[in-house]
C-alpha cells in the first residue's frame, strides 16, 4: 500500500529514461552475462523481418553487425554513443525514407560462447535495447578469423525485406571487423547456433552471392585494431566486395559513415553534400569519413561500381575524383 | 508443495501493508524465479524491502524480488503509470540494479495512467472533504474508472503507435477537464513524448504469450497489491480500492496459461489500516508503540492505525479470496517488544457476540455497506496473548504458517517449510 512513492513529474520523467538510455549501453554484458540474450538468440527464431507498415510506408533496412571479439577493442561502445547521431542524419537529411535499423554481433562459433547475436530491425530506439543486452565475447580464436560466414549465412535465410519483395529496392547491411571469414559455411555450426539443416556446407563466395540479393553489402575495416591495414585481410575483402570495402581510420566516425554510405546508395546525396551535411551539424568526423568514402563516392551520383579495385590502391580524399551527373 | 504446482501467488490478507514486499523478496533470495508477476493496482503500491547490507528500496511498480535480478511483468490488470516507473527506476539504478527497465516487460493491454487521472483523483478526493475513501492519490482507480467509461483509455501497446497515442491522451485530458473544470498539469505534447520513450525503452509485450513463456520457464512469484479486505467487491465499501486484490486475478492469469500455484497469504501479529475506514481493533496506545518504519500519515490517505490482530476480519478476508494454502506470519518481534499487543477473535455488535464475518453476493455492494456499518458498533469481545503467536494465527486462520519474519531484512525470516 502506498500513497504515491515515485514521483509523477513529466520532465523528471523524462530525464530518467533519456539516463536509462544512456545507461543501459551494453548493461548486459556489464553484469557479467555470458549467454546470448534471448532476445537476441538466432536459434529458432525463424526470420527477422523488415515491414512498411502505415507510418513506415517505405521501409529502408539497414543491418550493422560487429565483430564483438577481443581485437575489436570498443567497436561497439562507440556506436552506441554514436546511434542517435546515425538516426538523425539519416532521418533529418533524408537519406533514406523511414529507416529500420538492426545490430548484430559476431563472434567465433569455433570457441566463442556467444558466436552469434542479431537483434530486430527497429524503427525507433529500441534497437538501443538491442545493443544494450549484446555480449561483448572478448576471446575470440586469436587466428585472425571469426565466423563472418554464418552471420552472412543468417542474413541471407532468415531475414525477410518489404523494401526488397514489395519495391525492389535491397537493404544495407554492414559489417564491422578486422579479420576473416572461415571458408565455408558449416552444417553442424548452423544446426547448433540457428537450427537449420544443412546437408552440405556452403562456400563464402556462394553465400555472399545469396546475400547480396537482398543486401548492398559493406565491410568496414577500422583502423587502431589490430589487423588494420593488413593486406591479406584488406584483399580478401576486396576480392569478395569490390569497392564496398570501407577503411576507416576515425572509429569515432563509424556512424556517419554508415550514413553517408547509405545516403549515397540512396541516391539523395553525393559525397561533397554529404561532407557538407556532416559539416553543417557540426561533426568533427568530415575527413575520415572523406577518406574512406572516396572511392565509393567517386562514382556517378548513387552509382555502385562493381569491380574490384587493386590492392592498396591510394586515395587522396574528399576531391579525388568526384564526377557530378 | 504438491499439487498446486511450483509458483506462488502473495496476498495480503488484511488492509495492505503486511510485508508482501519482504515476503516476495525472501522466496527471490530463497531460489532461482523467473518472473514477479504483478496482478492488480498500480503505482500506489508501496512495498518496502531492505537488504541485509542495508539498501531500501520502496517497490511500487518494480517486482519486489528486483534486488536479486528478477525480472517483472506487469500483466493487463495492473494500472501501469509510466511517470512513477521512472522515478522508481532510477533510484533502483542509484542503489545498484544496472538497468531496471532491462527487467521489465509491459502487457500492452495493461492501462496507462496519466497526470489528468492523478488530478482528476485529487480533485474528487479534495472534493470528498470530511469523508474520505483513504485513496492513495495515485489516480488508479479513475484510470480504471475511466476505462469502464471509454473504450479508448490509453493502453501500453499505444506507446508504439505515436498518432493513437496522442488521439487517446488529448481525450482523457479533454472529457476529464470538461467534466471536473481545469485539471492544471503538463501540455499534451510532453507528455506524448516521454510516453512514448516509457514505450521505446520497456519492453512491451503480448501479455499471454510472454507469461505462457515465463510460467514454462520456471517459477514464478505473483505479487499481490494492497490487501484483500480493501478488495473493490467484499472490502468494507466504500473504504475500498479500484481493485481486485484477492487471488482472482493471479488464477486467471495462471488458467490462461495452463498452470497453477500455491495460495500464499500474508499477514502481520497485528493489524494496520493505512487511511479511513473501519479497524474494530484499532488502539490509539498500539499506534503510538508500533510506529511504522516506512508508513507515516500520507497526504491523501491521512494516518497509519494500529489494531490487534483482527482474526475476524482476517478470517473473513481467507474466505473470501476462497482460502490460502499457506500463511507468512511478520512483524513477529512485536509482541515482544509490545506486551499489551493481542489477538481478537470474536466481536461484540449490539451486545450479542459475533465470530464470522458472512460475505456477500459478489457486486452487492449495499450488503457491503451494511458490513461497513456493523463494524462500525463492533468491538473486540476479549483480546487473547497466545504464548506462539504465529502457531495461534495459523490455527485461527485454518492455515499452516511457512514463513516467520521477525524483522525487515531477509536475515530476520524463516522458512518454515518448502514453499512451492
Amino acid at each position: 500500500m502506498g500513497s504515491g512513492h515515485w514521483s509523477t513529474d513529466v520532465y523528471g520523467a523524462a530525464a530518467s529514461y533519456r539516463a536509462a538510455t544512456g545507461r543501459s549501453a551494453f548493461a548486459y554484458s556489464d553484469s557479467g552475462a555470458r549467454r546470448v540474450h534471448e532476445r537476441l538468440d538466432p536459434r529458432g527464431v525463424g526470420v527477422r523481418e523488415s515491414c512498411d507498415s502505415d507510418e513506415h510506408p517505405r521501409s529502408t533496412p539497414i543491418a550493422v553487425l560487429f565483430d564483438v571479439t577481443g581485437s575489436m577493442g570498443n567497436v561497439p561502445r562507440t556506436l552506441q554513443g554514436k546511434l542517435p547521431e546515425l538516426f538523425g542524419l539519416l532521418m533529418r537529411k533524408g537519406y533514406a525514407a523511414d529507416p529500420q535499423i538492426m545490430f548484430g554481433a559476431i563472434g567465433d562459433a569455433t570457441c566463442d560462447r556467444v558466436p552469434l547475436q542479431i537483434g530486430q530491425f527497429e524503427s525507433d530506439n529500441r534497437m538501443d535495447d538491442d545493443l544494450g543486452s549484446i555480449v561483448l565475447e572478448g576471446g575470440g580464436g586469436g587466428q585472425r578469423t571469426e565466423s563472418y560466414e554464418l552471420a552472412m549465412y543468417f542474413m541471407a535465410r532468415h531475414t525477410s525485406l518489404d523494401s526488397v519483395q514489395r519495391r525492389g529496392r535491397r537493404g544495407y547491411l554492414f559489417l564491422i571487423g578486422d579479420e576473416l571469414p572461415y571458408p565455408q559455411v558449416k552444417p553442424a555450426e548452423v544446426h547448433r547456433w540457428i537450427g537449420d539443416e544443412l546437408a552440405e556446407p556452403i562456400s563464402v563466395a556462394a553465400i555472399v552471392a545469396e546475400l547480396r540479393q537482398r543486401f548492398e553489402v559493406y565491410y568496414i575495416l577500422p583502423s587502431g585494431a589490430s589487423y588494420a591495414g593488413d593486406p591479406e585481410i584488406l584483399g580478401y575483402w576486396r576480392r569478395l566486395l569490390g569497392q564496398h570495402v570501407i577503411e576507416l581510420d576515425d572509429l569515432d566516425a563509424v556512424c556517419e559513415t554508415i550514413a553517408l554510405t547509405v545516403g549515397l546508395g540512396e541516391q539523395a546525396i553525393d559525397l561533397a553534400e554529404g561532407l557538407n551535411d556532416l559539416d553543417d551539424i557540426g561533426s568533427t568526423a568530415t575527413g575520415a569519413v572523406g577518406k574512406a568514402l572516396a572511392t565509393i563516392g567517386s562514382s556517378s551520383r548513387g552509382g555502385v561500381v562493381r569491380t574490384s579495385l587493386p590492392d592498396g590502391l591510394e586515395t587522396d580524399g574528399p576531391e579525388d575524383g568526384l564526377v557530378r551527373l | 508443495m504438491t499439487g498446486p504446482g511450483r509458483h506462488t501467488v502473495v496476498v495480503d490478507l488484511g488492509y495492505g501493508d503486511a510485508g508482501k514486499g519482504t515476503v516476495v523478496d525472501l522466496l527471490c533470495a530463497d531460489g532461482p524465479v523467473g518472473a514477479v508477476i504483478r496482478f492488480n493496482g498500480g503505482a500506489q503500491a508501496a512495498h518496502n524491502v531492505v537488504t541485509p547490507d542495508g539498501r531500501h528500496h520502496t517497490f511500487a511498480q518494480f517486482g519486489s524480488g528486483t534486488l536479486h535480478g528478477v525480472p517483472t511483468h506487469l500483466s493487463r490488470f495492473v494500472v501501469v503509470d509510466p511517470l512513477a516507473l521512472a522515478a522508481e527506476a532510477e533510484q533502483l539504478n542509484a542503489i545498484g540494479v544496472p538497468d531496471p527497465f532491462g527487467l521489465l516487460t509491459v502487457d500492452a493491454e495493461a492501462l496507462l495512467s496519466t497526470p489528468w487521472h492523478i488530478a482528476a483523483n485529487r480533485l474528487r478526493e479534495l472534493g470528498r472533504g470530511a469523508s474520505r475513501h483513504g485513496s492513495c492519490g495515485m489516480g488508479v482507480g479513475e484510470t480504471m474508472a475511466y476505462a469502464l467509461r471509454h473504450g479508448d483509455a490509453p493502453r501500453a501497446g499505444d506507446t508504439l503507435d505515436p498518432p493513437r497515442l496522442r488521439r487517446r491522451l488529448a481525450a482523457v485530458r479533454d472529457r476529464l477537464s470538461d467534466e471536473l473544470g481545469e485539471l492544471g498539469g503538463p501540455p499534451l505534447d510532453d507528455v506524448v513524448s516521454v510516453f512514448r520513450t516509457f514505450g521505446a525503452i520497456v519492453s512491451v509485450v503480448d501479455g499471454r504469450a510472454a507469461r505462457r513463456d515465463l510460467l514454462n520457464a520456471g517459477r514464478c512469484v505473483f505479487e499481490g497489491a494492497q490487501g484483500v479486505l480493501l478488495d473493490e467487491w467484499f472490502g468494507w465499501h466504500p473504504y475500498t480500492t479500484w481493485s481486485t486484490t484477492t487471488f482472482a486475478n493471479a488464477e486467471t492469469l495462471l488458467t490462461e496459461a495452463g498452470h497453477e500455484a500455491q495460495r500464499l497469504g500474508v499477514v502481520r501479529t497485528y493489524t494496520t489500516r493505512h487511511g479511513a475506514g473501519p479497524l474494530v481493533t484499532e488502539d490509539v496506545g498500539l499506534t503510538r508503540a508500533l510506529p511504522d518504519r516506512h508508513n507515516g500519515t500520507g497526504r491523501w490517505q491521512g494516518p497509519f492505525r494500529v489494531g490487534h490482530f483482527d482474526a475476524v476480519a482476517h478470517r473473513y478476508a481467507v474466505e473470501v479470496a476462497g482460502g490460502v494454502d499457506a500463511l507468512a506470519v511478520t512483524h513477529l518481534d512485536a509482541p515482544e517488544r509490545v506486551p499489551e499487543l493481542a489477538i481478537c477473535s470474536e466481536y461484540v455488535v449490539d451486545g450479542s457476540s459475533l465470530g464470522r464475518l458472512v460475505p456477500g453476493e459478489r457486486g452487492d455492494l449495499a450488503y457491503q455497506e451494511r458490513l461497513t456499518a456493523l463494524l462500525g458498533r463492533a468491538r473486540p469481545a476479549r483480546l487473547d496473548r497466545p504464548a506462539h503467536r504465529a502457531s495461534a494465527i495459523g490455527a485461527l486462520l485454518d492455515a499452516p504458517v511457512v514463513i516467520e519474519s521477525y524483522g525487515p531484512s531477509t536475515a530476520d525470516k524463516r522458512m518454515l517449510a518448502a514453499t512451492g
